[in-house]
C-alpha cells in the first residue's frame, strides 16, 4: 500500500562542511507523483539518498506514514528505487533481476516466477526474461529496472533521473508510460530530474531545489504562473524578471520604477503605499505585442531578434530605455511575423507581474 | 546515448573504407605482427621445451641433441619418497596460503575500497611492500622473528611467509575489479530488501569474483613456486618442492630435476583449468 | 606430534605448544623439537649421503642414545645459524665443509675444538683432521684434483700445470670462486704452483687470467655432468664427483697430480649455546667409528678420517687410507681466505668477466 512521506527539517552535512541538503522540509502526500528539481548538486539526489535510506540525514527526520524511519537500514524501507543508469544485475538475468527483490522477500519459486511474469508484461518486455542487462537497448533496460523496483509492490517508488540516459523521442515515451503506471498502481512516486519540462508534464506537485534548500512547492501551474522566489522564476521556462524601487502611478497606484524611464503599474493586489527594492517577473507569453502604431501600450521598442518555433514565436526586442525583454506570440501566419527592426508595441495586464522574493 | 548515436554514423564509413585505404601496409603489418607474436611464444616457451627434453633423454646429463626418449626420470622421481612428500607438501601449503591470501587480501582490498579508512594509500602501499623486498630477507625477517618467539618453523610459519608474499597479488587484482565497481549495484540490492552480508554475496562477491579469482591463482603459483621465502622456513623433513630440488641440485644435476619440473608445470596447469571448470573463470574475464 | 602427547616425558610447555597447534587444526606443524627434548638437531647432505643416514646410520644412532636425529639437509645451514640465538641455536652439531666452519667458528656460532676426552675416537684420526687448520673435526675429506676423460687421447696427465695446456682450450673447466670450495681451494693451489706459496694471490690471479678461457660452473655436480657429457675433457674437480661413478663404465679419471691433492673436508662441529652436549659429543664420536665411517666412505667414496677404518680392496685402492697416501693431502688456510675472500671475490669476478 503507498504511503505518504513526511520531510521534517532534514540537513545533510558532509565531512569537510558541505551542506548538501539544508533544513527541508516537505510533505509528500500518498499516490502522489511528487518531484524534486533543481540544477545539478541543489541537494535533490542526497534529499532521494536519504529516503532511501543510503545516506543518513545529519538533522531532521523522515516518516513514511508517521513512523520515523530516518535511521532505519535502507534494506528494510520497503521502497522501490529507478536509479540513473538502472544499476541492473549485470551477472544476471533480466528475470532474475527483476525477482531480486522477492527473493529476498522469502517468496516461494512459484509465485516469484508469477509475480516476475506480470511485471514484465506490464512493462512489455515479455520474451526477453533470459537475456543479460547488457544485451537490452537502454529503453528496455529502463524497464527492466522499472520492473524490478514495482515488482516488490513498495510503500514508495523513488526514481533517480530514470529517464536521464535515453533519447528525447524515447523520454517523452517512456514519461507517459511512467505517469501512466504510477496512476494505475495508485504509487507514491519520487521523482528527481534537472529537467523542468520533465517535472511540469509529470509531476502532481513539484519541489524546487536550490543550494540544499527548497524553493518552492507546488503543482505544476502554481510553480509555473505565481514563482514565489526569483531562482523558480528564472529556473522554470523562459521569464523577464525586473527589478526596482517602490513608487506609485501617476493615478496613484502602486507601481515600480526599473530604471531607464520605464515605470511598471504593479497588480492591484499590491499594497500602494509601500517603499524598497522588489523584483518581478513577466513570463514572455504574457505579453501582447502589435505594430508600433498600436494605441494600448505598456512599452515600446525594437525586435532585435525573432526565433521561430513552429507553434509559437520568440522575440527579443529592446525597449526605448534600453530594457530587453523576451517576448512569445502563438504563430498567427507568416504576415503577422515581426522581423529584426521592426518597431512594436508591447501590452501587458498588471495582473501579470508576479512579485518575487530575492 | 544521444552522443553515441549521433556519433556513429559518422563513424561507420571510416571504419568500412579503412582495410581498403590501408590495404598494402596492413599486408606487411599482418606478418610483423605474427612474426612478434612468434618469437614472444619461442622466447616464453623456450625453457619449458628444454626442460621437457632434459626429462625425457635417458642420460643423465643435458645433451642436445637428446638420444633417445625415456621415462627413468619420472620414474626416479615418482619413485622417490622425498620428492613425493615435498611435492605434497608443497601442494598443501599452496592450497593454505591461496585460501589464506585469498581472503585476507580480498578482505582488506574491500575495505580499503569502501572503508573510508584514514591513510588508505600508505596502507596499500604497505601492502603491496612485500612485492618491493627481496624474497629472501622476508624469509629471513620471518625466520628469525619465529626464533624469537620460539616456535621453532610449524607449517603454519610458512604458510604465513607465504600468504605475506602472495597478499600483494589478491590485493591487487581486487583493487583493480573494485575500482570500476558501480556501488549504485549494491544500494539497489540493499534497496530491494537485502541485507548487507547478503548484498554481499549475491552482488559484490560474485562481481569482483574474476579480480578475486586471478589474485588466488596467482597464489597458488607463486606459493607452489616459491623458493626464498620457504628457504628459510621449511623445517627438517618438511621441505617444499623447490628446496628439495635445490638441495638436489648440489648433488645429483639429472633429469629428474626436469622430470620434477615438468610435474610442477602440469600441475600448475591443472589447478588453472581446474578452477575455470569448476568457479568458471572464463566467463567473468569477459566481463 | 601425537606421539609427543602419548609420550610420558609430558609436560606443560610442551603440552601447550601441542594445544596450540591442535587448535590450529590442519595447518598443525610437525612437532619441532625443544631444547629439553632429547633431540639432536644436525646438518647432514642430501644425496646419496642422506638416503644412507635416513635408512641405517641415523635410526642406529637414536635406538644406541635413546633420542631423536633431527636432520636439517636443506641450504643454507650458516645463514639459519646465524640467525638464531646464541644460546639456543637450531642446531647442536653443525656438518658442512671446512671453509664454512671457519666462518662459523670466527662468528663464534660453533666451538672451535673438540674435547678428546668426551670424542675418545678422536685419538684414531689422522693428524689432518684436526690439525691447525680445521675446525672442530674432519671426519671425511675428498681429494680435490684433476677430472678427465680418457676417450679424447689426453694421455699421462701428471701435474696440476697440464691444465694451462692450450690443447684443452675449449674443454677445460673450473668454478665460480666466490660460491665454490673447490673453486677456492684450487685458487690457493696456483700460489703454489706458480708462485711462493698458498698465500701468493698475485701468482694466483696471474694463473686464473692464464687459464681462460675456461668454462666455470657454480655447482659442483654440474662439473660432474659436464665432464660426463664430454663438455669438458680436464676439470678440477673432488675424487669422489668421479669414483661415484664407478661401475658405470664411464669414459671418465681422477688424476692425482704430483704437487699433491687438495683436501675438501667433511667438518664436525658443537655449537657452544647446544643444551645437548653430551649427545653432541656421542654424535661426533659415533661418526668417527671405523664401521659408520666404512659404510659412509664406500656409500659416497670419501676418505675415512678414521686410520682404523679397513675398506674393501675397491675402495682402498682408491681413497686416502694410509699415511703415505694422507700425506699428499694440502690443506686449505680458511681462516686466512675467509678473511680476504670478499677481496678475491672482487678480484676473480673481473677475471673472469672479462
Amino acid at each position: 500500500m503507498s504511503a505518504s512521506i513526511e520531510i521534517a527539517g532534514v540537513s545533510k552535512v558532509y565531512d569537510g562542511g558541505v551542506r548538501a541538503v539544508d533544513a527541508v522540509a516537505m510533505d509528500i502526500r500518498q499516490g502522489e507523483f511528487f518531484s524534486l528539481l533543481g540544477p545539478s548538486g541543489c541537494g535533490k539526489t542526497t534529499t532521494l539518498r536519504m529516503i532511501a535510506g543510503f545516506e543518513i540525514p545529519s538533522a531532521g527526520a523522515i516518516r513514511v506514514d508517521g513512523a520515523d524511519i530516518t535511521h532505519v537500514p535502507a534494506h528494510k524501507r520497503d521502497m522501490g528505487m529507478v536509479f540513473q543508469n538502472y544499476a541492473l544485475f549485470p551477472h544476471r538475468t533480466v528475470a532474475e533481476n527483476v525477482a531480486f527483490g522477492l527473493r529476498m522477500r522469502g517468496l516461494d519459486k512459484a509465485s516469484i516466477a508469477t509475480k516476475v511474469k506480470a511485471a514484465l508484461a506490464m512493462v512489455e518486455l515479455s520474451g526477453l526474461e533470459d537475456r543479460r542487462p547488457t544485451q537490452l537497448s537502454g529503453g528496455q533496460q529502463q524497464r527492466v529496472a522499472l520492473a524490478r523496483a514495482i515488482v516488490i509492490a513498495p510503500r514508495v517508488l523513488l526514481c533517480d533521473e530514470p529517464l536521464g540516459a535515453l533519447d528525447k523521442k524515447l523520454r517523452q515515451q517512456m514519461q507517459f508510460e511512467l505517469k501512466q503506471l504510477q496512476k494505475k498502481l495508485g504509487l507514491t512516486l519520487v521523482f528527481v530530474t534537472h529537467d523542468q519540462e520533465e517535472a511540469l508534464a509529470m509531476s502532481d506537485r513539484i519541489a524546487v531545489m536550490n543550494g540544499g534548500r527548497v524553493e518552492q512547492v507546488g503543482t505544476p501551474a502554481e510553480i509555473y504562473n505565481q514563482p514565489t522566489t526569483r531562482f523558480v522564476a528564472d529556473f522554470i521556462g523562459d521569464t523577464n524578471i525586473f527589478r526596482g524601487e517602490r513608487t506609485t502611478t501617476s493615478a496613484g497606484g502602486p507601481a515600480l520604477d526599473v530604471g531607464k524611464g520605464l515605470i511598471l503599474a504593479l497588480p492591484a493586489s499590491i499594497e500602494t503605499q509601500g517603499t524598497g527594492v522588489l523584483s518581478v517577473a513577466l513570463r514572455p507569453e504574457k505579453i501582447r505585442l502589435s505594430p508600433a502604431d498600436g494605441t494600448a501600450a505598456s512599452a515600446r521598442g525594437v525586435v532585435e531578434n525573432t526565433n521561430f518555433l513552429g507553434g509559437a514565436v520568440l522575440y527579443r526586442i529592446t525597449l526605448g530605455g534600453g530594457h530587453r525583454v523576451l517576448v512569445q506570440q502563438p504563430n498567427a501566419g507568416t504576415d503577422r511575423l515581426f522581423v529584426p527592426g521592426n518597431g512594436v508595441t508591447l501590452d501587458w495586464t498588471p495582473a501579470d507581474l508576479v512579485v518575487l522574493k530575492d | 546515448m544521444s552522443t553515441s548515436t549521433s556519433h556513429s554514423p559518422s563513424l561507420a564509413p571510416d571504419r568500412a573504407a579503412a582495410p581498403v585505404r590501408t590495404a598494402v601496409p596492413r599486408h606487411y603489418g599482418r606478418y610483423i605482427y605474427l612474426a612478434i607474436n612468434t618469437a614472444i611464444l619461442v622466447f616464453l616457451l623456450a625453457p619449458i621445451a628444454v626442460v621437457v627434453v632434459f626429462a625425457l633423454n635417458p642420460t643423465p646429463f643435458i645433451q642436445f641433441p637428446p638420444v633417445g626418449v625415456s621415462l627413468r626420470w619420472f620414474e626416479k622421481f615418482f619413485a622417490s619418497r622425498d620428492f613425493m612428500q615435498a611435492l605434497g607438501f608443497s601442494l598443501e601449503v599452496a592450497v593454505l596460503t591461496t585460501v589464506s591470501a585469498t581472503v585476507l587480501g580480498a578482505s582488506a582490498a574491500l575495505a580499503l575500497a569502501r572503508g573510508n579508512l584514514p591513510g588508505t594509500r600508505l596502507i596499500v602501499a604497505t601492502m603491496l611492500s612485500p612485492l618491493m623486498l627481496p624474497a629472501i630477507l622476508t624469509g629471513l625477517a620471518l625466520f628469525q622473528t619465529y626464533v624469537l618467539l620460539d616456535v621453532g618453523r610449524p607449517t603454519w610459519g610458512l604458510v604465513a611467509g607465504h600468504t605475506l608474499v602472495t597478499l600483494p597479488y589478491v590485493v591487487r587484482t581486487t583493487l583493480a575489479v573494485l575500482h570500476n565497481f558501480d556501488t549504485r549495484l549494491e544500494e539497489a540490492a540493499q534497496n530491494l530488501g537485502a541485507s548487507p552480508l547478503r548484498t554481499f554475496f549475491e552482488v559484490t562477491l560474485p562481481l569482483i569474483k574474476p579480480g578475486v579469482l586471478a589474485g588466488a591463482i596467482f597464489a597458488f603459483i607463486v606459493s607452489f613456486d616459491q623458493f626464498p621465502v620457504s628457504l628459510f622456513l621449511v623445517s627438517p623433513g618438511n621441505e617444499t618442492l623447490p628446496v628439495t630440488l635445490f638441495n638436489y641440485l648440489k648433488f645429483d644435476l639429472d633429469g629428474t630435476i626436469g622430470a620434477a619440473s615438468v610435474v610442477s608445470i602440469v600441475l600448475a596447469f591443472v589447478v588453472v583449468i581446474g578452477l575455470d571448470r569448476t568457479v568458471g573463470l572464463r566467463s567473468y574475464v569477459k566481463l | 606430534m601425537m606421539k609427543a602427547l602419548g609420550s610420558s616425558r609430558l609436560n606443560r610447555r610442551r603440552f601447550l605448544t601441542a594445544s596450540a597447534s591442535l587448535g590450529i587444526g590442519t595447518i598443525a606443524a610437525p612437532y619441532v623439537a625443544r631444547a629439553d627434548d632429547p633431540t639432536l638437531r644436525i646438518t647432514g647432505w642430501g644425496g646419496k649421503w642422506g638416503e644412507v643416514m635416513k635408512a641405517e646410520i641415523g635410526p642406529a644412532f637414536e635406538s644406541e642414545f635413546k633420542c631423536k636425529l633431527q636432520t636439517d639437509s636443506a641450504f643454507p645451514y650458516l645463514p639459519k645459524l646465524q640467525a638464531s640465538s646464541r644460546s639456543a641455536p637450531i642446531y647442536d652439531v653443525l656438518h658442512t665443509n671446512s671453509n664454512e666452519q671457519w666462518a662459523a667458528a670466527e662468528m663464534g656460532l660453533v666451538e672451535p675444538k673438540i674435547d678428546p676426552k668426551l670424542v675418545p675416537n678422536l685419538a684414531d684420526v689422522y693428524p689432518y683432521a684436526i690439525s691447525d687448520k680445521i675446525v672442530g673435526v674432519s671426519i671425511f675429506t675428498s681429494a680435490i684434483g684433476l677430472g678427465m676423460r680418457t676417450d679424447k687421447g689426453y694421455s699421462g696427465v701428471t701435474s696440476w700445470k697440464e691444465l694451462w695446456d692450450a690443447k684443452y682450450n675449449g674443454v677445460r673447466g673450473g668454478y665460480v670462486i666466490p660460491v665454490n670450495s673447490l673453486g677456492q681451494a684450487f685458487l690457493m693451489m696456483c700460489g703454489t704452483l706458480f708462485g711462493k706459496g698458498q698465500l701468493d694471490l698475485d701468482a694466483a690471479y696471474a694463473a686464473l687470467e692464464k687459464l681462460k678461457p675456461i668454462k666455470i660452473v657454480d655447482f659442483t655436480g654440474a662439473m660432474e655432468k659436464m665432464l660426463l657429457s664430454g663438455e669438458v675433457g680436464l676439470c678440477v674437480i673432488h675424487d669422489s664427483g668421479i669414483y661415484r661413478y664407478d661401475g658405470q663404465n664411464q669414459p671418465t679419471d681422477f688424476v692425482s697430480p704430483s704437487e699433491g691433492v687438495l683436501s675438501l673436508e667433511q667438518v664436525l662441529t658443537i655449537t657452544p649455546g647446544s643444551k645437548m652436549k653430551e649427545l653432541a659429543n656421542a654424535y661426533v664420536n659415533y661418526m668417527l667409528r671405523p664401521e659408520v665411517q666404512k659404510r659412509l666412505a664406500e656409500t659416497v667414496w670419501y676418505s675415512p678420517a678414521n686410520r682404523k677404518v679397513k675398506l674393501d680392496p675397491k675402495y682402498d685402492a682408491k681413497l686416502l687410507t694410509t699415511p703415505e697416501k694422507v700425506s699428499k693431502l694440502i690443506q686449505v688456510d680458511w681462516k686466512w681466505y675467509n678473511e680476504r675472500k670478499d677481496e678475491i671475490d672482487q678480484r676473480v669476478n673481473r677475471i673472469f668477466r672479462a
